[in-house]
């Protein structure tokens, strides 16, 4: 019975290597990239935070970096749709990976493959009431393999943010100057 | 507990298949096209692009000659690598009556990225501004570079898909060239 339940798992196994066996250019319907990830992170209110939002890129794929090492190249970029309640700030990027690929072995391209992380600095105002609250964006990114590169494409982002209150102040008994125990 | 094991694994392994099935069945968009190996043979679809000064260009025009259709864009690493094959193809063949065109298909540019790449890789023919029903026309260009090849005669002969090598393209090159032009009268 065991034996059965095996040589199934096996079918299922084999199954799905099928797909990843057919990466070359016009077989794949093209690269994806994907959002993995965004922790739903806590922010005060009034004060800035990051959201670290972590991405996937198909195997066999490469994106460039933001800072492509070549002047024609679509650099990976997050845009950020604006709120009124919360300010978004500077968008942080991981340094690429300088590679060599098989269409110019002499040549090395600043890129991003498997994941990556971009940071989002957000700043809730001070007016905002606690609770969740939706984040907008897009990824732009230009993407190719050994052979083949793919049209840029804007990938929608959406992640949460919680806004909390800030920390109660500690009170202490004897009335005493904030500087006087610094 | 074993049966429930086994019930599982079939539930399981059915899912799978139904989703492996789907994911071949489903028309990508080179299928929607026609599929790119669907024009190999027949005749090149027609287009008239503007060229990086103004000028238009119908590529029915140029009947008679072979035409290496090359399509390419300014963020295409591989397609910078080939193109001083193609310049190199298009000074060795075109007494033979060989014509390169370029089609650009970066649909975000002014233009002036376009003409500044061609004049860095010193293309020594026509580079036309791609649009997305030519595209369409060509099998979608899901990738770049793609290249077409088209026989005296204004039929498909065969594509590069990706980057390959200059022997391939050569080899296109000499079966496009092979082609017999229309008579005269067939013209008419």
């Amino acid at each position: 019975m065991q034996r059965g339940g095996t040589a199934v798992l096996a079918v299922l196994v084999m199954a799905l290597g099928v797909p990843a066996q057919e990466l070359s250019p016009g077989k794949t319907g093209g690269p994806s990239v994907s959002l993995v990830a965004a922790a739903l992170p806590s922010i005060i209110r009034g004060e800035a935070g990051s959201v670290d939002l972590r991405f996937h890129i198909a195997n066999g794929y490469h994106i460039n970096s933001n800072k492509p090492s070549e002047e024609f190249m679509i650099p990976t970029a997050m845009h950020m749709e604006a709120t009124t309640d919360i300010v978004i700030g500077k968008i942080s990027y991981p340094p690429g990976q300088d590679v060599s690929f098989e269409f110019a072995p002499d040549q090395k391209l600043s890129v991003y493959s498997g994941y990556f992380t971009v940071g989002v600095s957000v700043r809730p105002l001070h007016t905002v009431p606690p609770g969740k609250y939706a984040m907008r964006g897009s990824l732009k990114y230009q993407a190719c393999d050994n052979r083949a590169c793919y049209p840029p494409k804007q990938l929608p982002v959406e992640f949460e943010v919680r806004v909390v209150k800030a920390p109660a102040p500690h009170r202490r008994r004897s009335p005493q100057s904030p500087h006087a125990h610094s | 507990m074993k049966r429930t094991f086994l019930v599982l694994v079939a539930i399981l392994a059915g899912v799978t298949l139904m989703i492996v099935a789907a994911h071949h069945l489903q028309p990508s968009a080179n299928a929607k096209n026609g599929g790119m190996g669907a024009l190999r043979g027949a005749p090149a679809p027609d287009f008239t692009l503007k060229t990086l000064d103004g000028k238009t260009m119908k590529l029915s025009d140029l009947r008679g000659k072979a035409v290496l259709l090359n399509f390419w864009a300014t963020w295409c690493a591989p397609c910078k690598i080939e193109t001083p094959w193609i310049v190199d193809l298009q000074n060795q063949y075109g007494a033979q009556g060989l014509q390169v065109v370029g089609v650009s298909m970066d649909d975000e540019s002014d233009g002036e990225d376009v003409k500044k790449f061609a004049a860095e890789m010193r293309m020594n023919y026509p580079v036309l501004r791609g649009n997305e029903d030519v595209g369409n026309a060509y099998g979608g260009l899901e990738f770049l570079p793609t290249a077409y090849f088209v026989g005296r005669d204004g039929n498909v002969t065969g594509r590069v898909l990706g980057l390959k090598g200059r022997e391939d393209m050569e080899d296109n090159v000499k079966k496009a060239l092979a082609t017999k032009a229309p008579t005269q009268t067939a013209q008419k």
